[in-house]
């Protein structure tokens, strides 16, 4: 049987029910105090503007419509009361108490709630029921002491994993994963538990509500709701504000810095700086309340995965954006979570493939290397007292438009990490040379005539295909060595054949059709958009020299 | 406290007592408390502190009376300082850098007046800086400021550029005079890469001089040269309208009419016949504009990128070519 950490104690989290309406109120206070009476007639009125658009696409009948129906009522009472009163009384007079209902109401919605109880149940159930799942997929032993296997040998923890318990205990942890799949959520917390840390708190979509179980645990764990689809400056305002209220008291958290998950398949490059920000506000107000352990640190986790539960419906998604009408969408829906989640993990222990996580150099809040003892490290053996970064002329203090800019800074270099803490798997590098094997042969085709193909134009000789994987290979293990990325196990010490054949099994193992099949002598692809996807994982690293987001012919670089 | 009087106050170091040292430590001293000019030769420094005078540069520009000459880098930084003006050649930058880093602690703000890029590596003197140095609000001054006519008190107008407002706000503070304006730009790599791109248009200006093609010849080099200057700072994420200011075409036209740029000089002089060796010899002070041609040739052509007139200048500077094979080569 497999060992599992201890469950923590006395931690920021579990404190937080007992606090939760001191943070909900400030949050609301500091968001008020952010909107000067002149500006709040103008603020309320857009609001209410792009809430009624919102509240008008509701449908009842969709997947997530019976789930979120309570929450679109209250919305609309809310808004047809403000609405009312906006017309009822006249401008300017009580424009402060309007704002003021608004924002607690979206508190309440916003709001987590931990409970140490569900944590307990949940982190005895869960790793057992785990490993059972694996033993029972992987060789077909439902009998608990006949399990041959753990969970550990199959999830890959790697990287800088003492680091970040080190700096859990110094100061308070921001951890920025990169964000593929719906099953990441699933993964970190069980990654986060895996290393003996206690919860974080988590910003989740609200599609992920709308699962009545996953809701419940998400609900009871300090998970809090973000709704992408409300825009108003009230509400991203407000978000901010709870984010680094929470921060402040010590609860470590998780942002997706990417926004939502990549369509692309590509490790993110362009960040979202809002909810980022927060960290850099918490430690100036940890400072100016003279907190014990006032430092943020940010944490890039990188997931590699030889298959995406949903990387169909993303890479449609991504194609049809990019392609506007040069894309022909064959309607490709996003799964049904929790069913796909089951399927998505028993095809994982059962096609006996791994995922690696790795916990990536931790970064201080203007993204600066931070050493084991939480010290902001700068160039040239220098360290960096983060106080005198956030000094302007003599006087430590908030400064917007140069904390937007630090923030920006630390998207870059969140952004370059990502990139540098991926642990390349055998099924990126497959994916990635077939394609470009296939490019070289039809150099004048963009993107969108490429994926059109017949399956004949398609098919190569192996021995190309192999030819171009070896090259591929070959760059990788330089750029490896130069700190850029990292080659898994296999990619560093098996035997090519080997690691050929396991990445094309791999990196078709969940999807209905071969990603890429290899039979005879030669290679083809039954799904070119899927292996555009896979193949993305590599773009970023500037592979073909050039510096842009995308190549003169429209690929992604 | 005002911005005003918390520069009042401060501490400014200037490295490098160049020309456009010498002059920016002498417009920012009336505004600082405390100006140090950093000049590499001892005796020079104390030649100056004795004379109150660059004479090397400027005999007859006396140094404002808060400036102090030092010739130990380490001195510039004693008991800190608030701002940076940093008036190096950009092939010495990284080291110099290195140097210092243990010297700042990170609160400082720093303006660069370096028009050139790190050769090789096409990096920016910000991003070079930024690398080696603990701190990160940096920002460049640029513009058509020949240092001559400023120190002779002729007006004129320049642009400091950051990311940082704060930055520019110092630039603002700490230059500006009434014979001397001051704007902001946040479009630093605009700024950065308008100012090294037109050194290789000074060259090709020169050279036109030295060969007596006139002034329609002179406005085609110029505008073509300011149409590869922006198709250039736009694969590099520069803004284009940044190339149509003070530090783009402002810059462009001071520098490729005057005899007193040096970028100018060399491509005069290369057109008459002379060695480069020869007239690098003469110069003594860096002409960034020659490595600065190699460096984006060599990008031009990585990138696909046409760019006659860089090409040219290449030509001229590293391969030898004579006035005729450069014209050849840009009216074809």
């Amino acid at each position: 049987m497999s060992t599992f950490p201890e469950v923590p104690e006395n931690f920021a989290l579990e404190r937080f029910d007992g606090i939760r309406k001191d943070v909900l109120a400030d949050a609301v206070s500091r968001t008020s105090r952010e909107f000067p009476d002149s500006s709040l007639e103008g603020t309320l009125r857009e609001a209410l503007f792009q809430e009624k658009h919102r509240l008008r696409k509701f449908r009842m009948f969709s997947a997530s419509g019976p789930f979120t129906y309570g929450r679109h009522v209250r919305d609309a009472r809310l808004w047809s009361g403000v609405r009312g009163d906006l017309l009822k009384r006249p401008v300017e007079a009580g424009r402060r108490e309007i704002t003021e209902r608004t924002l607690r109401h979206y508190a309440e919605e916003i709001g987590g709630h931990f409970d140490p109880a569900v944590y307990r149940f949940a982190t005895s159930i869960v790793p057992i029921g785990f490993n059972w799942m694996l033993n029972a997929a992987s060789f077909h032993t439902f009998l608990p002491w006949k399990m041959k296997e753990n969970v550990q040998s199959r999830l890959k923890i790697e990287g800088r994993t003492e680091h970040l318990r080190k700096l859990a205990d110094r100061g308070t942890i921001l951890l920025v994963p990169t964000h593929q799949s719906n099953i990441d959520s699933i993964l970190i917390g069980f990654v986060i538990y895996m290393l003996g840390l206690p919860p974080f708190a988590y910003g989740a979509g609200l599609n992920l509500f709308t699962n009545p179980v996953l809701s419940f645990f998400m609900r009871h764990l300090g998970a809090y709701t973000v709704d992408r689809q409300k825009s108003n400056a009230l509400y991203k305002a407000l978000l901010k504000h709870y984010s680094t209220r929470v921060l402040e008291e010590g609860v470590h958290s998780i942002f997706f810095p990417g926004g939502g998950r990549s369509r692309s398949g590509a490790i993110e490059n362009n960040l979202k700086l809002g909810l980022l920000g927060t960290g850099l506000q918490a430690q100036i107000r940890n400072y100016q309340n003279g907190k014990p352990n006032p430092n943020v640190y940010v944490v890039p986790m990188v997931m590699s995965y030889h298959f995406v539960l949903e990387a169909g419906s993303l890479i449609e998604d991504f194609l049809q954006h990019s392609g506007g009408h040069r894309f022909l969408p064959s309607g490709e829906t996003e799964p049904f979570f929790l069913l796909r989640a089951m399927q998505f993990f028993w095809r994982f222990f059962s096609t006996q493939s791994d995922i690696h996580v790795r916990i990536g150099q931790p970064l201080d809040i203007f993204g600066n290397h931070v050493d084991e003892e939480g010290r902001s490290l700068g160039p040239n053996g220098t360290s960096i007292d983060p106080k005198l970064w956030l000094t302007t002329q003599g006087v430590l203090r908030e400064e917007p438009a140069r904390d937007r800019e630090y923030t920006k800074r630390l998207g870059e270099k969140i952004s370059e990490r990502f990139h540098k803490d991926h642990t390349v798997l055998a099924s990126h590098v497959v994916a990635h040379a077939y394609f470009e094997a296939l490019r070289r042969q039809y150099p004048e085709h963009d993107l969108f005539k490429l994926l059109r193909l017949s399956i004949e134009q398609r098919t190569m000789p192996y021995a190309r295909f192999a030819e171009e994987v070896i090259r591929l290979h070959g760059v990788l293990r330089e750029r490896a060595d130069q700190g850029g990325l990292f080659l898994s196990t296999a990619l560093q010490e098996n035997e090519a054949e080997h690691w050929i054949r396991d990445g094309m099994l791999a990196l078709g193992a969940l999807h209905g059709h071969a990603v890429l099949k290899h039979e005879e002598e030669t290679v083809w692809s039954e799904d070119l958009n899927l292996l555009y996807y896979y193949r993305n994982r590599l773009t970023g690293y500037g592979l073909r020299g050039g510096l842009g987001e995308y190549d003169e012919q429209g690929f992604l670089a | 406290m005002t911005s005003k009087d918390f520069w009042r106050e401060s501490k400014v170091a200037v490295l490098g007592a160049g020309s456009w040292g010498t002059v920016l430590a002498n417009l920012a001293a009336p505004h600082a408390g405390s100006v140090k000019l950093w000049f590499r030769d001892e005796e020079r420094a104390r030649l100056a502190n004795a004379t109150r005078t660059n004479a090397e540069y400027f005999p007859d520009l006396a140094l404002h009376k808060s400036i102090v000459a030092v010739s130990e880098v380490e001195r510039a930084f004693e008991g800190g300082v608030d701002a940076i003006l940093w008036v190096v050649p950009s092939s010495g930058s990284r080291a110099l850098a290195r140097k210092i880093a243990p010297l700042l602690r990170g609160h400082e703000i720093l303006i660069h007046a370096t028009k050139g890029i790190e050769e090789g590596t096409l990096k920016r003197v910000s991003e070079v800086l930024g690398e080696e140095l603990p701190l990160a609000r940096i920002g460049s001054v640029s513009g058509p400021n020949l240092a001559a006519e400023i120190a002779k008190g002729l007006p004129a107008a320049t642009i400091v550029a950051s990311r940082f407002q704060e930055v520019i706000d110092a630039g603002i503070a700490l230059l500006t005079n009434p014979r001397f304006q001051v704007e902001g730009s946040h479009d630093l790599v605009g700024v950065e890469w308008a100012g090294t791109l037109k050194n290789v248009l000074a060259i090709a200006a020169g050279c036109f001089e030295a060969l007596g093609l006139g002034w329609n010849a002179r406005a085609m080099l110029l505008v073509r040269g300011l149409e590869e200057m922006m198709r250039v700072g736009k694969t590099l994420g520069a803004k284009p309208e940044t190339f149509l200011g003070l530090s783009g075409l402002g810059d462009l036209i001071a520098t490729a009419s005057s005899p007193l740029s040096r970028n100018y000089r060399v491509g005069f002089r290369l057109a008459k016949g002379e060695k480069l060796e020869a007239i690098l010899e003469d110069l003594d002070t860096a002409a960034e504009g020659v490595r600065t041609a190699m460096t984006i040739a060599d990008y031009a052509t990585s990138q696909s990128l046409r760019l006659p007139i860089t090409q040219a200048v290449r030509g001229l500077v590293a391969e030898g070519w004579d006035g005729e094979r450069f014209l050849g080569h840009l009216l074809t």
